[in-house]
């Protein structure tokens, strides 16, 4: 490799190694779901007509709480405590979570829900 | 000019020392590391002060009725023994380790006038352990507490011994609830049940602890804890009793009366 390109290859690597420090708190792990299809899709669910979901388009919605920050949240629904995991289920099946509860069970897959949770995951 | 100059350099220059020395967290926080002499001194006096201004204007009513100390006897035995001690009683083991330590008040009644320790019963001391009773305390119990304050100094340990022997009792009685729904008390109320300890709160000065949902946007919610309509009524219930609403909820009851659970309600109200 001549000399030019190995030192853009060392500042290239070096430059990602100081981003990964970046961003503490939690976040799903890698591959948990499509971050980027999970924004699509919850556009797609109308999540937005109850939440305000940053990144989403026209997920403006204020009859739910915000869902900037979710990550740092202890509990979601009031009673699960926050992971990725419990995430899914909540979206999955609220109502069984908290019956009564004002979000309601919208047929959303576990495929679909771990790739919403990869994208809510991701903000801050 | 280049007087001035040189001054707003060395005040910019000043600022960010001190900055950095803050962001380096070289100040160490513990209880267990003490003041030095001066800086006690400092904040003391500072205290001292600012009691003694904000109470020069209260006016105190009569303290010597025996039927007002004994109601201060029950209010202390409940409220201030544990951080306090009393007579020949040491404080629980939980407050012999705070910084700064809660006073002996026998010599605080010595030497503090009656209204002084009303304000501080009444209001609290920031960035002490000493709380507000302001919402947990009708009116005449804080002064039954600062009428039996005055005579605690005249009571040697085994006369306090006799006195604490009797059973007590508590006077729970609510405040009266029929004042119209006042938003900034309600702001305080919110403030003095710490509820900022688990939702950020526009309009309150708190640590943002996301342990349960922010709080903006609360007038225009569809659902207060996505349970019951959002309606007045329904804020003040959940307020009260969340456990009676959402068995499973991590958010606890906290003994909210009435009249507080409208005015927070009031000034949620407010919150678009």
């Amino acid at each position: 490799m001549k000399p030019e390109a190995l030192c853009r290859r060392l500042v290239g690597l070096a430059a990602m190694a100081l981003l990964a420090g970046c961003g503490a708190g939690a976040q799903a792990p890698p591959a948990f779901g499509d971050a980027d299809n999970g924004r699509l899709l919850l556009r797609q669910f109308g999540c937005g007509h109850c939440h305000r979901i940053p990144g989403v388009a026209t997920a403006d919605g204020k009859a739910g709480p915000p869902l900037e920050g979710l990550s740092r949240r202890s509990y979601l629904g009031g009673r699960l405590p926050n992971s990725p995991e419990h995430a899914v289920r909540w979206i999955v099946a609220p109502q069984g979570v908290k019956p009564g509860s004002a979000m309601p069970d919208l047929g959303v897959t576990e495929t679909h829900a771990r790739d919403m949770v990869a994208y809510l995951y991701t903000l801050r | 000019m280049k007087k001035i100059v040189a001054v707003a350099g060395a005040l910019a220059a000043l600022a960010a020392g001190a900055a950095a020395v803050l962001w380096a967290g070289v100040y160490d926080i513990s209880a267990t590391d003490q003041h030095l002499a001066p800086t006690y001194k400092l904040l003391d006096v500072g205290m001292r002060r600012s009691i003694v201004r904000r109470a020069a204007a209260i006016a105190v009513p009569p303290l010597a009725d025996e039927r007002l100390v004994a109601r201060g006897l029950v209010q202390f035995r409940a409220h201030c023994v544990a951080c306090h001690g009393a007579p020949g009683v040491a404080p629980e083991p939980f407050a012999l380790g705070m910084t700064p330590v809660p006073a002996n008040l026998v010599h605080t009644a010595r030497t503090w006038q009656p209204a002084e320790l009303y304000w501080v019963v009444k209001y609290g001391l920031k960035m002490t352990g000493m709380p507000a009773w302001q919402f947990r305390m009708p009116e005449d119990d804080l002064w039954a507490v600062v009428a039996f304050l005055q005579r605690l100094p005249r009571l040697s340990p085994s006369d306090y011994r006799v006195l604490a022997a009797a059973p007590s009792h508590r006077d729970d009685e609510s405040p009266p609830a029929d004042a119209p729904p006042d938003a900034d008390r309600g702001r305080v109320a919110i403030e003095q049940h710490a509820c900022v300890t688990c939702h950020r709160i526009p309009g309150i000065v708190g640590p943002d602890s996301p342990v349960g949902p922010p709080l903006e946007g609360m007038a225009e919610r569809a659902a207060i804890a996505g349970l019951l309509p959002n309606t007045p009524e329904n804020l003040v219930r959940w307020l009260r009793e969340p456990q009676q609403v959402h068995p499973a909820s991590a958010m606890p009851d906290l003994g909210v009366d009435e009249r507080d659970a409208r005015d927070m309600a009031a000034y949620l109200a407010t919150l678009r």
